[in-house]
């Protein structure tokens, strides 16, 4: 096989033109008579209204060498489909150049093109020939495609009867079975339960120990770093990272966490709900001294302050607040009611505050709500939207949910690096030096550790060296 | 040279969705492809009842062959050429979603449209031979067996040819403005009146008759009764202007598809 890159992209710009296509029957004789008598290219150019267009991608450059994954990530509508069609071959760039090398496949949606009124069965035909399998190619694999679905008992049922589920599920099978020399892959992982998403990864890898080229566009992140080495992240369909998977993500997570502590978006859950009898003052996050915060620190004691104002008493009021991840899902739920206790609500200006010895999550932007509840009645006195933003800074786990204290044990001295040359796998003269860089503290097999202890001289690190915050500048 | 060359690299495609078009057409259908003959069959007893009995206009019939087999050998062509243009109109739109999301030559869509139509239109042409069969043996009327039967693939290919020209500009104009399926709607109905389908067109010099003598289609038509019933090589003239017509109205929509093709994605 060939060397060299599979996918060269350099300075692509896309744009779009926003509304109708067309405005008046003059433009469109305009356009048609440029297009007969010009360069396909140069009425791409004429028929551009600037004030009336999106710039969906902007001087894009990379690079896919051979065999390799890249992963595209950004926000929404920062181009990353533009991109994959473009590399598709669906959509062509208004100005730069892409050079592909070798059979592409795209998958860019899953089952695109499957008929409902034909079966399974023939729907892998038709579907396999639209991402450029022979007819012979997906005989010999159905059974395989079928398997991999697992739907070989709905072969013979037209895909119309099918669940989402199982429509999906055939629709990924196929295009897993292309055997392309580059596969593109959008955001289609979505689908399907956790068993069949994780049999998908696995299969993409599978590709790519066979020296596939992938292109994976998607929104988790934890999914493409297990996959991709690589990553491009698009924001505002400009580049702003290429390089290191792992640091497109905690690029993209800063910017994130930049964007949201400017300015909190407003995720209104629809559950708000609002008697009227209790207003939220605020919410301050304090550390322990009572210094307000907008940013915590990973695994550091947290109280979070809830100052209210209730205007008729509530014998046994009842509190919860609920902790969620912007990029995840609720992380934390304490409710007094569940811990046995209620607050006896009187009248007037109260505060209540909640009170965490270690903040044990990953870093990152957290939204907070509160609920609060009459226990006699029942009733919901007040459910406010997720509004509450809190910035968490971690200690190094970069990806993950949760930041825990924990502890190495090793049955030898462990070799102590610097942390970017074991992340970017360079060879770093000064890592792998049995090193004493002062920062990690080593204890020898003190504290006991069972049958640890008899193996021989233990060594325990704790991840406790102090970091510089990246996101904290308070 | 290199649109032929993609072409036949996705051929497995133009054959998947050519057979897809084929087999929709008649699924949840009790008489399934049997439709391909019954459409024309039904339509010759439409006309020859509408001429022959609700209204006598037999003697503006003079056709030299009994008036059913007439209006069959016309509505077989005929309804192969309005079924591949209305398949045309419809493709890019109808499959937006394999638009916008996959990559492959876009001349697929009406080359599929084309072939599924002349998969009925082998069947219906099987059909002609049992009805001129029927008709030598009942009808006091001779068919004349003649070696000008060799020249109907000719025939064909030259409807062939025009059918794709015309068919990849009716599906690209569609795709940008909608309107152009109501208008082709109601055009293929008029052009079907000045094609000698099922009514001989007016031949007394006037100007309509003049314009319509230009119609492509009345010498196609035409050589398919002519090679297939009378026995004789079709009038060369017009013919010859009709195949000149059909290869350039060809190249013609072909560029003009290419060309706009990579807009497609984004103007559907």
């Amino acid at each position: 096989m060939m060397t060299g890159s599979a996918i060269s992209v350099s300075n692509v710009s896309k744009r779009f033109r926003l509304g109708e296509t067309h405005d008046s029957l003059r433009d469109l004789l305009a356009s048609w008579g440029a297009r007969l008598f010009r360069r396909p290219d140069a009425v791409a150019q004429t028929t551009v209204d600037t004030s009336r267009s999106l710039q969906a991608l902007h001087d894009v450059t990379f690079d896919v060498p051979r065999g390799d994954a890249l992963g595209i990530i950004g926000p929404n509508g920062a181009g990353k489909s533009t991109m994959l069609k473009m590399l598709s071959g669906i959509l062509r760039p208004d100005e730069g150049r892409i050079m592909v090398h070798g059979r592409l496949a795209a998958l860019i949606e899953v089952g695109a093109g499957f008929h409902g009124d034909l079966t399974g069965r023939e729907n892998i035909f038709l579907n396999g020939a639209i991402l450029g399998m022979s007819r012979a190619e997906i005989r010999r694999k159905l059974d395989e495609i079928a398997a991999f679905a697992g739907l070989e008992r709905f072969l013979d049922t037209p895909v119309k009867r099918y669940s989402s589920g199982m429509y999906a599920r055939l629709g990924f099978s196929i295009a897993a079975h292309v055997d392309p020399d580059i596969l593109l892959v959008d955001e289609v992982l979505s689908v399907g339960d956790a068993v069949f998403r994780l049999r998908c990864l696995e299969r993409m890898r599978e590709l790519l120990r066979g020296g596939t080229t992938l292109v994976f566009v998607t929104h988790d992140l934890d999914q493409m770093q297990s996959v991709c080495e690589r990553a491009l992240l698009l924001e505002g369909g400009r580049t702003a990272f290429l390089g290191p998977s792992r640091d497109a993500v905690s690029w993209y997570l800063q910017a994130m966490t930049r964007a949201f502590v400017d300015r909190p978006p407003d995720l209104l859950d629809g559950k708000h709900r609002y008697s009227g009898t209790v207003d939220i003052l605020h919410v301050r996050f304090q550390e322990p001294s009572g210094r307000e915060v907008r940013c915590a620190r990973a695994n550091q004691p947290l109280q979070v302050e809830v100052r209210y104002c209730l205007h008729r008493d509530i014998p046994r009021l009842v509190i919860e607040l609920n902790m969620r991840a912007v990029v995840h899902q609720n992380l934390l739920s304490v409710n007094s009611g569940r811990d046995g206790l209620t607050i006896r609500g009187v009248k007037g200006d109260r505060r209540v505050a909640l009170s965490l010895p270690s903040l044990a999550v990953a870093g990152g932007p957290y939204v907070w709500n509160v609920r609060m509840w009459d226990a006699d009645s029942g009733r919901a006195e007040i459910d406010t939207p997720f509004q509450y933003p809190l910035v968490v800074d971690d200690e190094g786990c970069k990806t993950g949910v949760l930041c825990l204290p924990h502890q190495w044990l090793f049955d030898e001295r462990p070799t102590m690096v610097d942390e970017r040359s074991i992340l970017q796998g360079a060879a770093d003269p000064a890592a792998g030096r049995n090193g004493d860089r002062g920062t990690i503290a080593v204890a020898a097999g003190d504290e006991g550790h069972g049958d640890w202890d008899p193996v021989g001289p233990d060594y325990a690190l704790s991840a406790t060296r102090p970091r510089r915050p990246e996101h904290c500048s308070d | 040279m290199s649109a032929l060359r993609e072409i036949w690299a996705y051929r497995e495609l133009l054959w998947s969705l050519a057979w897809r078009d084929v087999r929709i057409r008649y699924k949840q259908s009790l008489l399934g492809v049997a439709w391909a003959i019954l459409l024309p069959l039904s339509m010759m007893l439409v006309f020859t009842f509408v001429f022959t009995r609700a209204i006598d206009a037999r003697s503006a019939l003079n056709v030299n062959m009994p008036y059913p087999l007439y209006a069959y050998l016309g509505l077989v062509p005929w309804t192969f050429f309005a079924v591949c243009l209305s398949n045309c109109v419809n493709c890019l739109v109808a499959n937006r979603n394999l638009v916008t999301k996959v990559y492959f030559p876009r001349e697929v869509l009406p080359l599929a449209g084309v072939i599924a139509g002349f998969v009925d239109f082998l069947v219906a042409l099987g059909v002609l031979v049992v009805l001129t069969v029927y008709f030598h043996l009942t009808g006091g009327w001779s068919f004349t067996w003649s070696l000008s039967i060799v020249f109907l693939p000719v025939v064909i290919l030259v409807q062939v040819t025009m059918t794709i020209g015309i068919g990849m500009m009716l599906a690209m104009a569609n795709l940008f403005y909608r309107d152009v399926r109501q208008v082709f709607s109601v055009a293929i109905q008029l052009w079907m009146f000045i094609s000698a389908v099922v009514v001989p067109v007016p031949r007394d010099g006037s100007v309509v008759a003049q314009m319509i003598a230009t119609n492509p289609m009345v010498p196609i038509i035409g050589a398919y009764r002519d090679v297939i019933a009378h026995g004789r090589w079709p009038e060369s003239g017009p013919f010859l202007s009709a195949a000149a017509f059909a290869v350039l109205v060809l190249i013609g929509g072909w560029t003009l598809f290419r060309r706009a093709s990579f807009r497609f994605a984004e103007c559907i």
